[in-house]
């Protein structure tokens, strides 16, 4: 039984740093929270780092429309943080759609909403 | 007397030893591993311990504790190969001698293939083929010397879709199975000799086919946080699922010894997931008297070789190049 328990620590061991999927930590605006004035970028940050050439944020209005401007950027610095500038937001709701790539190669993708008050 | 309840203990045993568990991620989804039954995912892992201890059903009735092990691994994206031994040890009056006995249980494979994935609905179904070898494990603690087949579906179901309107109820999810398990014989024939009249007694047991279901309701504190709204919670509770698990087996035909009255437990516990690895526990309350005599416990610690090993044990042997994959968004 030491076997086996010495043989399972030492292959946890050898696996060196974890990385795992890359899930959304937290966000500004925070998720599903009324903010007033309106945002002038969505940032996210997520549990791990992030391949910026596949990882993307769209921001939608109710309507279906698309509120940023330009491309979402992989922060260099920090590269769990990802974030998105928008266009002036009227007040209303607004969906965030991501989708990422963590540096190990695991896909994972999510969305959430956000409101602007009057 | 407890001769004759055997074929609930075989029953109980087999509810005690399925210990294949997966985790899935669907979409904003998260399924994680779950203890009395299976989930769709196809994934590799390793769930190592899971400990259950229980009051049998039979009469009269023995704690069993079973310490188990699983190992899946994926052979390609949607493919995957586990095995899963357990050690059971019956205290008296359990086992064959009704002194307790302790040793293997029949080493259990499974195959396991997911069918369909819907990211946007949150929906996931596999099909598999467990395979219980016969003579692998110790007659002792009940290991049979057939093997049992059992052809499996599995689904999940994530409540995302839903409408703003409810957004309490979108981080509920379902998960779900219904397996058929057949037995690789129709019965087992038993000589025994009285040693006062010298009398051949013979027994025949006859070995039903089972109808193994269940269910899991579970709510995804990390969905609230990430996808329906962060309320500042710790770090802690929010990486929670409490979930309810229910596992039954029904005997459908070839019942003539085993009888058709339905076992299993309705499990309430929790799940504490962390990075690369998860935690549960959860009670085991069995729906009647033939499934156990009193609240029995059961718990598991899983790791998520696919997070700890992302570029050699937890991917697919054969895996498509991920870091090629599909550029989003239209870019």
């Amino acid at each position: 039984m030491r076997s086996i328990i010495a043989s399972i620590a030492f292959l946890f061991a050898a696996a060196g740093p974890v990385f795992a999927h890359a899930h959304l930590d937290r966000a500004s605006p925070a998720v599903g929270s009324t903010v007033t004035p309106a945002p002038k970028e969505v940032v996210l940050w997520f549990t791990n780092q992030l391949e910026p050439a596949f990882s993307s944020i769209e921001v939608r209005d109710e309507k279906g429309a698309s509120v940023q401007v330009g491309k979402a950027v992989v922060d260099r610095s920090n590269r769990t943080r990802m974030s998105v500038p928008l266009k002036s937001l009227p007040p209303g709701s607004y969906k965030v759609m991501w989708r990422v790539l963590s540096v190990d190669t695991h896909r994972t993708q999510g969305d959430f909403s956000f409101r602007v008050g009057p | 007397m407890f001769k004759n309840s055997w074929p609930l203990a075989m029953l109980a045993v087999t509810l005690a030893a399925s210990t294949a568990r997966a985790h899935e991620i669907v979409g904003n989804r998260f399924f994680p591993a779950t203890l009395a039954i299976d989930d769709p995912g196809v994934t590799d892992e390793l769930a190592l311990p899971t400990v259950s201890m229980l009051k049998s059903g039979d009469v009269p009735s023995f704690k069993q504790m079973d310490i188990s092990g699983e190992f899946a691994k994926r052979i390609t994206e949607d493919f995957a190969i586990s095995v899963a031994p357990t050690w059971s040890r019956l205290y008296a009056p359990g086992g064959l001698t009704m002194n307790g006995a302790r040793g293997f249980q029949n080493v259990e494979t499974l195959l396991k293939y997911r069918l369909f994935k819907n990211d946007e609905h949150e929906f996931v179904m596999s099909a598999g083929l467990e395979i219980e070898w016969g003579g692998s494990g110790a007659q002792g603690v009940g290991a049979e010397r057939f093997n049992v087949y059992t052809p499996t579906l599995y689904f999940g179901k994530g409540f995302g879709d839903l409408p703003a309107s409810m957004n309490w109820a979108r981080p509920f999810a379902i998960t779900g199975q219904f397996g058929y398990s057949i037995p690789g014989v129709s019965k087992v024939v038993t000589a025994t000799v009285d040693p006062d009249t010298l009398e051949q007694d013979i027994d025949t047991e006859y070995i039903p086919r089972v109808f193994n279901w269940g269910a899991t309701l579970q709510y995804s504190m990390p969905y609230l946080k990430s996808a329906v709204v962060d309320l500042g919670l710790p770090d802690f509770i929010n990486r929670l699922i409490p979930i309810v698990e229910a596992s039954f087996q029904t005997p459908v035909s070839n019942t003539a010894t085993s009888g058709t009255v339905t076992t299993g437990t309705i499990n309430p516990g929790i799940i504490y997931t962390g990075k690369t690895y998860q935690f549960a526990i959860e009670a085991q309350i069995p729906v009647n008297r033939q499934s156990g005599t009193s609240v029995g416990v059961i718990g598991q610690l899983h790791f998520y070789l696919d997070d700890i090993f992302p570029n050699t044990l937890g991917r697919p042997i054969f895996a498509n190049n991920i870091n090629t994959g599909r550029p989003m968004f239209g870019r």
